[in-house]
């Protein structure tokens, strides 16, 4: 066999390595979207439940309570982008955990069986989202270094592959909970 | 749980007539093991001189190995009642005292099959031996452990048989207490320590015997362990960012390697020691606090592990 063929077959093959690794980091993403986006589903599931059994009591918060709402109608529009998803997402976290500490300045709520249900069941989606974020993040991250390091750069920018946003994840799940620091307080 | 000082005033307190006696015993028997010692190593002195002129050079390396082995024996089987002593009367009463719900076996160790299950190492072994089996139940949290030691057989060409180590340490097994279907393996970080991070990772990422490749978002995590899963999303939500935490802050009290793996439902842990624990020597005085501080540490620290890890912790999956 000649040299050159001989260059342009290991050429070849690199490039096939690079496009598979590419297409293979940007699958991963959005298989790992769909589990973040079945978890997200399933809180948005517990929404009206949970709005239905606080609304009785709390009267004050009353905004708080559309606000979610029209959140996760806002959610389950169809055809809506990964980012507007993350973004929601966001929200919906902040809006539930101001729900949840509402619900401590009422000793009738706080002792009512359907809502005891309903925060076990939110606190482990949450945790099952927390998971599937950390998930995402991490092969975003993957995805956008392939993007921007050599030598997969150049074939990213070829086939048109651009950055993505990853999940903000809430300084509050990051932090160990020192329960001991708690009661210093 | 006691506290390890607690423990240690328990140590020197409450069993203090009965480390005294024992106290005694010891020196009586290392007395005999020196003695015994002196005219087995005498005899074999006068035995080898003797045929000095007969054999070649080969043979004598087989009597200084034969030498060894005797001694070793000897030590052994003087000691033998030294040791179940120690354990019945020492060991026994401060697992007790720690937690009145576990059971001591001291001949006994973890079964070989909760060792394959664990995963944590890729070669199963011919031989386990093990000893100071511990098992029940801390704020109704099953909880089993003990010495172990796990060997492969390797022939080499003349059919002889040798023994790899493949783990000896502390094995534990408990209960987990969030629900997962797949598994997920932390093993100590070698490859990147070793090679640095780019080559390192891609070693690990190309790693066959393993599942896929979890990179952790914890720095201080990821640079002491690697960890393999079954599915990216479910090992995370095992190993929370508390839980990647408490592992670290475990491994720096061991001060020893840690595999920790989590299957069905349970958590192994694996701490590498290269040494058999809870076995006393005869040179040492039982009295020495340093001595006494290394049983109560490693019991503490192997039973201590639902606290630590916060296993006992009631969850809402599991219920």
């Amino acid at each position: 066999m000649s040299t050159p063929l001989i260059i342009i077959i290991v050429l070849a093959i690199i490039l096939i390595l690079m496009y598979n690794s590419l297409v293979a980091k940007k699958n991963q993403v959005d298989n790992i979207f769909a589990s973040v986006d079945t978890q997200l589903k399933k809180r948005y599931d517990l929404i009206p439940n949970l709005v239905a059994s606080v609304s009785k009591y709390m009267e004050h918060e009353k905004s708080i309570l559309e606000n979610i709402t029209k959140l996760r109608s806002e959610a389950n529009k169809p055809n809506i982008s990964q980012k507007d998803k993350i973004d929601l997402d966001a929200k919906v976290s902040s809006a539930l955990g101001s729900i949840m500490i509402a619900v401590e300045n009422y000793p009738d709520l706080k002792a009512n069986e359907n809502v005891i249900h309903l925060q076990r069941s939110l606190n482990e989606v949450e945790a099952q989202i927390a998971a599937a974020r950390r998930a995402y993040n991490q092969a975003v991250t993957d995805y956008n270094n392939a993007l921007e390091m050599i030598p997969t750069n150049f074939m990213a920018n070829a086939m048109g592959y651009k950055p993505k946003d990853v999940f903000v994840i809430p300084e509050s799940e990051r932090k160990n909970i020192n329960v001991s620091e708690l009661f210093n307080k | 749980m006691k506290s390890i000082s607690e423990l240690t005033d328990f140590y020197y307190k409450t069993l203090y007539p009965v480390l005294q006696e024992l106290e005694e015993s010891r020196k009586s028997i290392k007395k005999r093991v020196i003695n015994i010692s002196i005219i087995y190593t005498l005899v074999v002195f006068s035995v080898a001189f003797a045929i000095f002129g007969y054999f070649d050079f080969e043979a004598f390396i087989y009597i200084v190995i034969f030498y060894i082995a005797g001694l070793a024996w000897i030590y052994k089987y003087l000691i033998r009642d030294y040791t179940s002593d120690f354990k019945e009367k020492i060991i026994a009463p401060l697992i007790k005292e720690i937690d009145n719900n576990l059971n001591y076996l001291p001949e006994l160790h973890i079964p070989v099959s909760n060792f394959n299950r664990s995963k944590l190492f890729t070669s199963r072994p011919d031989r386990v031996s093990g000893n100071d089996y511990v098992r029940g139940k801390i704020d109704n949290i099953d909880i089993t452990f003990s010495d172990l030691h796990a060997e492969k057989r390797h022939k080499d060409s003349k059919n002889n048989d040798s023994w790899e180590t493949i783990f000896q340490g502390l094995f534990i097994v408990s209960d987990f207490h969030k629900k997962f279907h797949g598994q997920t393996v932390v093993l100590p970080d070698s490859a990147q320590s070793l090679f640095g991070n780019l080559i390192g990772n891609w070693l690990q990422a190309n790693n066959f015997s393993r599942n896929e490749l979890i990179k952790m978002d914890n720095i201080d995590f990821e640079k002491e362990f690697v960890v393999y899963g079954t599915n990216q999303i479910e090992s995370r939500y095992i190993l929370t960012h508390t839980l990647m935490q408490k592992l670290l802050n475990y491994k720096k009290k061991t001060k020893h390697p840690i595999y920790v793996s989590f299957i069905g439902g349970k958590i192994y842990m694996a701490i590498e020691y290269n040494d058999d624990m809870f076995e006393p020597s005869v040179f040492r005085s039982l009295l020495n606090y340093k001595i006494a501080m290394a049983y109560i540490a490693t019991l503490h620290l192997a039973i201590g592990i639902v606290e630590e890890l916060k296993l006992n912790q009631k969850l809402w999956s599991k219920v």
